[in-house]
Order: structure tokens, then sequence, then C-alpha cells
């Protein structure tokens, strides 16, 4: 009975797998076409950094995760904890809202958003990329800092309150030391959520700002190329090393 | 970390403060080595983004606001259209000597006659073509594409236009057609076709032919030359009730950044070995009479798919806006891709 | 807890508010709103009132869409979580440091991009891709079969990308089972398939549930995966709307679409947590 277990989870694991490893497996391929190996190769890989177009666009992809990442962090971290500390007005409003915003297709989001910028006379570009970015974000990074919330007590709060501190000091030296964990694991959270967009930008990106999803989409569109092979190899590597690295942040930060 | 992003900002900087060109165009329509050439003799440098079809590019530049993109390469009934709606900007003629080049029964056509808004890019016609190892009989007529042998054999254009065009010619109608019934008729010879079809692409013809995933199909003229590089056994004809001759223009959108380098780069191309080159990469027809005396011209000559004759484009028929009738055209293509 | 006091807090509360009402109420209500206008000519939309989108979605050739992307949805998901449940199940069950690096080896495709992972199966499911050679060589088959731009290819595509979305609530609601549960059914006399049949599936039900949300939506509207794979002749949901906005310019179709879509979803989260009610009240009521 174990064997069949291993055996099943063995199979699913191989089937998630065996196409990313094939993938990474031949953008080692001298051929460019062809589905046989005919030798290794770091040409696809040197071409790729020799590709002025493909830097800049991954730079720009980079840029938007970690501004879209950093203040969609603290936009849910200061909603967070306004919800953890009072009884809002209009606050089922919010969270139906916010609720709404973690169930909805993105391809609602898109469009409505698209529509939004279009009647304000936004031009589609970093700017209508970054309130997008941020809007998807807020739900995944809200949950994360909210579910670290749980388990403190907002009595030391009042308690420095009392002691003479400003609200913005009780923020910054009591909470923020505090959430710091959960603060983390929603910035990587959002930023992988942008790094990997590709219907919300779909809609609202423009010309003069191009991110790199939406540039791979359009790549893949042809078929395969192993260019495009080594390209997804190393943001395949890219997610590794921050999965890794935030998995070692939490936990050091966990034990105390 | 700095060091880092020092090194990244070093790598970009020449990027970061030379002229730019933003060029919307066709996937795969602009030769890489004819970017790199105008780069490097202007040293503006160019950007290139892509559409796989008129309506596509229309569509955002509509979302645009006409704004983002400097040179647009459109089809002719889109220029038509784009023109009526004012979303380009009147060429400088003096900023282009180079249009003394242009073959004559390509510039002054009906949807721009003094060439005010567009210069031609590109021309070439749509065939059809098949595997020859798998066909033994020529085909002559668009109507082989129905034949209950080919089921989930075919390709088809991801092309409202095009697509429907060989509909209509099939029922001898034009292909700018404007009439609802006529319309509504090809409609229906298409949904019969689709049981034929095995994918809808502008962008992976050429990948569908050389892996063997389609028969026959609708290609670009242009398409061949790839495909037959890879896989010999494909070749074209020229259907007898017609086809679409189809021409590709610059055009320079009302919003642009950056006429002064479209212009730029519209002069360039039309230079007759510029305009040579991009025509023998790409396999299609070029628009300049003088390319066709140039030595590396000699094979063009001859390959009948880059340089019909007179007699064969006679039965082809360029595509016009339709007007108002698109919407039927529209709605009737979104009803075929669903049933 | 006590009301909001402290200008700070206000201003704060405030800036968030109007985002969010700026950015997805507004937003929201827009299309609505667009639902119920005209598609212009050269304009995107005419300021005409109808309820002609809605009625020509209820047109065969529109409804059509709906029932097929629903039935390619739920087949998805249904895959999915039969494929999910017994993983999920065996993971909860195995000794801690099995479950870290199960868990760890499942995670890992749900954080990469969906969009690489498609097109990694490009190369295998072409007619001269891998799975055709690995299945000629070993002599299933004579002449390689045409999977990609079908069905199948879209269907394969969906499962492979969601898989992990729908293991990992299941795997998280196993866990909470309490190990004694099964014990005490044992000792009661159950066999292995009536413990699972009546104790585990119906405490795992919001797993499930949840394994369907997670899987169902996303293959309504990820277009780009019948894009890659399919061929264009599937024409999913999510693409129909695509192409209502960026192609047809039929704006006010395709917001009738989204806002029907958002309402199937609505809808379908409120029979969720019934659910979930109906699941927790048993044991609230202290049966355990």
């Amino acid at each position: 009975m174990k064997g069949l277990r291993l055996v099943y989870m063995g199979s699913v694991l191989c089937f998630l797998y065996i196409p990313i490893f094939i993938l990474v497996l031949f953008s080692f391929n001298k051929a460019t076409f062809s589905t046989d190996w005919e030798g290794f190769s770091l040409q696809w890989y040197t071409k790729l950094f020799q590709n002025q177009d493909l830097l800049e666009v991954t730079l720009n992809s980079l840029w938007l995760a970690i501004s879209s990442a950093s203040l969609s962090t603290v936009f849910s971290a200061v909603l967070a904890i306004l919800f953890f500390r009072f009884r809002l007005p209009a606050q089922s409003f919010l969270k139906g809202t916010l609720y709404s915003l973690l169930m909805a297709p993105d391809l609602v989001l898109g469009i409505s958003l698209l529509i939004l910028f279009l009647a304000i006379g936004l031009d589609l570009g970093y700017l209508s990329l970054l309130i997008a970015h941020i809007t998807f974000c807020i739900p995944f990074c809200f949950l994360t800092i909210a579910a670290r919330m749980q388990s403190f007590d907002p009595s030391i709060l009042e308690a420095a309150l009392d002691l003479g501190a400003s609200q913005f000091q009780t923020y910054t030296r009591i909470l923020f030391p505090i959430l710091k964990p959960a603060l983390l694991s929603a910035w990587m959270l959002a930023f992988t959520l942008s790094m990997d967009d590709v219907i919300v930008s779909f809609f609202v990106s423009g010309p003069s700002y191009e991110v790199l999803p939406l540039k791979i989409y359009s790549m893949v569109r042809f078929g395969v190329k192993p260019e495009v092979n080594a390209l997804c190899s190393l943001l395949l590597l890219m997610t590794l090393v921050l999965l890794f690295l935030s998995h070692r942040l939490i936990n050091s930060k966990e034990v105390r | 970390m700095k060091v880092f992003l020092c090194f990244i900002f070093l790598l970009l900087s020449p990027t970061l403060f030379c002229e730019r060109l933003v060029i919307f165009n066709w996937t795969e329509y602009l030769p890489s080595e004819v970017i790199r050439d105008f780069e490097k003799e202007t040293g503006i440098e160019v950007k290139l983004s892509s559409y796989e079809s008129n309506e596509a590019m229309y569509t955002k530049l509509k979302i645009l606001r006409s704004k983002g993109y400097d040179l647009v390469i459109p089809s002719t009934y889109f220029v038509e259209k784009m023109i009526k709606e004012g979303m380009l900007q009147k060429l400088d003629h003096e900023k282009l000597p180079n249009i003394r080049h242009l073959l004559p029964r390509l510039t002054g056509l009906p949807f721009d006659v003094k060439n005010d808004f567009s210069m031609p890019y590109l021309w070439g016609t749509t065939v059809l073509s098949y595997n020859s190892e798998k066909i033994k009989e020529t085909p002559d007529s668009w109507k082989v594409l129905w034949k209950s042998d080919y089921k989930n054999q075919v390709l088809v254009l991801e092309d409202m236009r095009e697509t429907f065009s060989i509909a209509l010619k099939s029922l001898g109608y034009s292909s700018n057609s404007s009439s609802p019934t006529e319309i509504r008729e090809a409609y229906d010879k298409l949904l019969k076709l689709k049981e034929n079809v095995r994918l809808f692409s502008s962008e992976a013809p050429k990948q569908a032919f050389i892996n063997q995933e389609v028969t026959l199909g609708m290609t670009m003229s242009g398409d061949l030359k790839v495909i037959q590089e890879e896989n010999p056994g494909i070749a074209a004809i020229y259907p007898k009730e017609g086809f679409t001759i189809w021409l590709d223009s610059m055009v320079i959108p009302k919003g642009a950044s950056n006429p002064q380098a479209a212009h730029r780069f519209i002069n360039y191309v039309l230079r007759p070995e510029v305009s040579l080159k991009i025509a023998l990469e790409l396999g299609y027809s070029t628009v300049n009479k003088e390319s066709l005396n140039l030595k590396a011209a000699a094979q063009m000559k001859e390959n009948p798919l880059m340089n019909p004759s007179e007699e064969v484009l006679q039965r082809g028929e360029f595509l016009t806006d339709v007007g108002r009738s698109l919407l039927v055209y529209e709605d009737l293509w979104q009803r075929l891709k669903v049933e | 807890m006590k009301r909001l006091e402290g200008k700070f807090n206000s201003f704060l509360y405030a800036v968030c508010a109007l985002w969010l009402f700026g950015f997805v109420a507004l937003p929201f209500l827009a299309v609505l709103a667009i639902s119920f206008l005209s598609r212009g000519y050269s304009d995107f939309v005419e300021p005409v009132f109808t309820i002609q989108n809605y009625l020509q979605i209820f047109d065969f050739v529109y409804l059509k869409v709906f029932l097929s992307s629903t039935y390619l949805a739920l087949l998805t998901s249904l895959l999915c979580i039969l494929v999910a449940y017994p993983f999920a199940y065996f993971l909860a069950r195995s000794n801690e440091r099995a479950q870290a690096i199960g868990l760890a080896l499942v995670m890992i495709p749900f954080w990469t991009s969906s969009l690489i992972r498609s097109y990694a199966l490009i190369a295998i499911l072409k007619t001269n891709g891998f799975l055709n050679q690995l299945l000629i060589k070993l002599g299933l088959i004579d002449s390689p079969l045409s999977i990609l731009y079908t069905d199948w290819a879209v269907m394969i595509g969906m499962v492979y990308t969601l898989l992990p979305f729908a293991i990992l609530p299941i795997f998280s609601s196993v866990q909470g089972l309490s190990k004694n549960l099964l014990e005490a059914s044992q000792d009661l006399g159950a066999t292995a398939f009536q413990s699972f049949q009546r104790v585990i599936l119906p405490l795992t039900s919001p797993g499930v549930m949840g394994a369907f949300l997670l899987t169902f939506f996303p293959a309504l509207g990820l277009f780009f995966i019948p894009d890659l794979l399919g061929g264009a002749k599937t024409l999913v949901l999510g693409a129909a709307i695509r192409d209502q906005f960026l192609m047809n310019r039929n704006w006010p179709l395709g917001s009738a679409l989204s806002v029907l879509l958002t309402l199937g979803m609505f809808l379908l989260l409120a029979f969720n947590s019934w659910v979930k009610k109906r699941v927790q009240a048993p044991e609230e009521e202290g049966a355990f």
C-alpha cells in the first residue's frame, strides 16, 4: 500500500516537472527547431544577454514588481492594522470589496481598469500598470498580514499611547518590527504576482512601458524557440531563488 | 546590490539617452538586419511592437488615442479607415525624396490618392499552399479546401477579411462585398469549412506547415520562403477564382512622439537596396521599381510568388474599406469562431 | 473594539477607502454601465441605452460560448480534483519531513509563471514532439497523434497549470482532520471505504470546494492557454471577452459577458459559504 502511494505521488510530481525539465534541458540544445539533442551549447543564453530590448523589458518588469509590491504591502499593512484596531465606518463594504477583488477573475479586473483609465484620460504606461498591479496584489498582501495579526495583543499599542507615544510612533516602533515576517511574505507574494501577471497587464499596458510576460507571450505564440527556453529557464531560476530566500527569511525570523 | 544596479544602468545608458523610434508592425515583418543598419546609420534606437491582425492594431491604436507609436504598417483597407477617422498625420513629402523610386501602380491608389498619409512598404498576395507530397493532383481553386478528404488538415488565416474573401471568391462574389446577403452566404460556407480547419493562425502558419500539422491552406505569399527552406515539399498556387492582393503601407499616427524619426525611417526603407533586402528576406514583393533592376533581384524576378505576372495579377483583388458593413463581418466572424 | 480615532488614522483610512472605491468598485460599476450601452462604429461605446447585449448573449451563439467554456472548466476542475485528492491525502498523512518536501515540490510550480509552464507543453504535445516520439518508440501508436491545437491539448494545459491550485486547499483540509476520527470510525466497525465515504469525504468537502473554486474560475478566464495550445478553434469565455475588447471593439457585449461571469462567480461563492456552514454546523453541535 505504501508503495502504491509513493508511485502515485511520484507520477503526479513527474507530470508536473517533466515539461519544465525538458524546457530547461533544451535551452542548452545546439539545434534551433528540432527536438533532437544536438549538443550542449550556451549560445541561446549569450544571445539573450545581447538582446537590448529584452533586457530593457526585464528591467521594466523588475522595477514595476518592486514598486507595486512595496506600495501594496504598505497599503495592506495599514488597512490590516486599522481593521484590527478599530471598528471602522463602512467596514463591511470595504471588506466585501477586498473579498471580491481576491476572487475576481484577472480578466474582469483588467478590462474594468482599462475602461476607467480611458474614461479619465490616463495614458497607458507605467502609471496605469502600477495602479493595476498594486490593486490586484492588495487582497493577497492583506490576508497574509491580517493572518499574522491574529496572534497580536492590541493592548500593547494602547499602553504605548498612554505612555505618550504618537500614533505614528506606535506603528513604526512597535507594530512594524513584530509584523516584519508577514510584511516580507506579503512583499514576496506581491512581487511574484506582479512579475508573472499576463492577463491584467495585457489590457492596461502601453508601448511606453513594456513588460516581460507580455513579451514572452508574443514570442511564445510563434512556437518553440530555444532563446525563449533560455529566458524561461532563467525566470524559473529566479523564482526558485526567491522562494528559497523567503523561506529562509521567514524561518529565521520566527526563531526567537 | 548597488554595484549590480549601476552595472545594469551603464549597460542600458546608451539606450536611455538616445533618440527613439517606436514601430508597430506585423510580427516578423521587418528584418533585424535592416533595423540594425538603420540604427547604425542614424543613431536612432528602434523599438518594435507587433500585432497579428489589422483589427488588433486598429483597436490598440484607438485605445491609445493614436499615441505611443511613431510608425505603423496597416493594410490598405485599414489605412482608408484610419484616414477617414483622423487617426493619421500628413506625411511631409519633402522629407521623403526616395518616393521617386516607387512603382507607379502602387502610388496614388484610391484610398490615399496623393499619398498624403501613407507610403507603400511591401505588397504580396494570399495564396493556397499545399503539401505536394500528400496531395498528388495540383489544386487550382479555393474550393479544394472544402473537400471532405481534408478533415482537420486545413490552415486558415486569423484574418477576418482574408478568410471571408476566400469564401466570397469561391461563391463568385467580390472580396469587398458590402451586401449582407452575400456576406451571410460566405459565412455559411465558412461554417462548413470549419470542419476541415485544424488551426486559425496568422503567426504560426510557417510552423504548422513545416511540422506537418496541416496539409493545405491559406498562406501569405512570403510565408512560402521560410516554409520551403525547411520543407521543400510545400507548394503554392494562385486559385482561378481570384485571390487578394494586399499592400501594407507605412503611416504615422496623429499622436506620434517622434514623427521626424519616422520620416527618416520611411525614406530609408524606400531606398531600392533596402526595399529589395526586405522583400528578399521576407519572401514578399518589393514596392520599388529600381529594386527589380538590382543584381540581387535576379532570382526574385523568376519566382512567381515574389514577382507574379500581369496575367496572374488580373485575377487578384485589393481589399478596400467596406464601411459600416464591417460590423456585419465582425459579428459573423465572432459567430464563426464560436460555432 | 473602539471606534476609529486619531486624525492620522482617519487620514490613512480615507486613503485606503478611496483607493478601493476608485480602482475596484468604480471600474466595475463602469463595466456594468457599459454593458447597457450600444457599440459604436468608430468609437468604442455609443451612449444609447439598450439591453440588446444581454439578449445577444442568450442568443444561441454566445450561450454556446458560455456553455462550452463552463463545460471545459468543469471538466478541468473535476480532473484536477480527482488527481489532486489522493495526492493531497497521501501527503497529509505522511511524516513531517515528507510533507515539507512534498509541499515545497508542489509550491514551486504554483509560484512559477503559468505562461512559461503552458509553453513547456508545446514542445511535448506537438506532432513531432516528445510525447509522440515516446509513444512511437514504445510502439504504442503507429503514426503521431495530433494533440496540439485540439481541445485535448487545452484541457491538458489547463489541468497542468491548475493542479497545484487544487492540491493545496485539499491538503490543508485533510491536515486539519483529527487522527482520532479515523480510529474512532474503525473502532466502530467501519471498513476503510466506509470511513472514507462517510467521515473523511464530508469533512474535507470545504477543501474540495476550495480546490474547485481555485480551478474553475481560472479555467474560464485563462485565455492564453487555449491561445497557445488550442489553435484558436476553442473559444473560451476569457478569449471571447478579450476579443470583444481588443479586436471586435464591441465593448458593451464584452462588458455584459464580464458582468455575467462575475455574477456567476458570486453565486458560486455564496453556494460555497452555504456548504461550509452545513459542514461546520453539525461539528459545532458537539457531535464529536
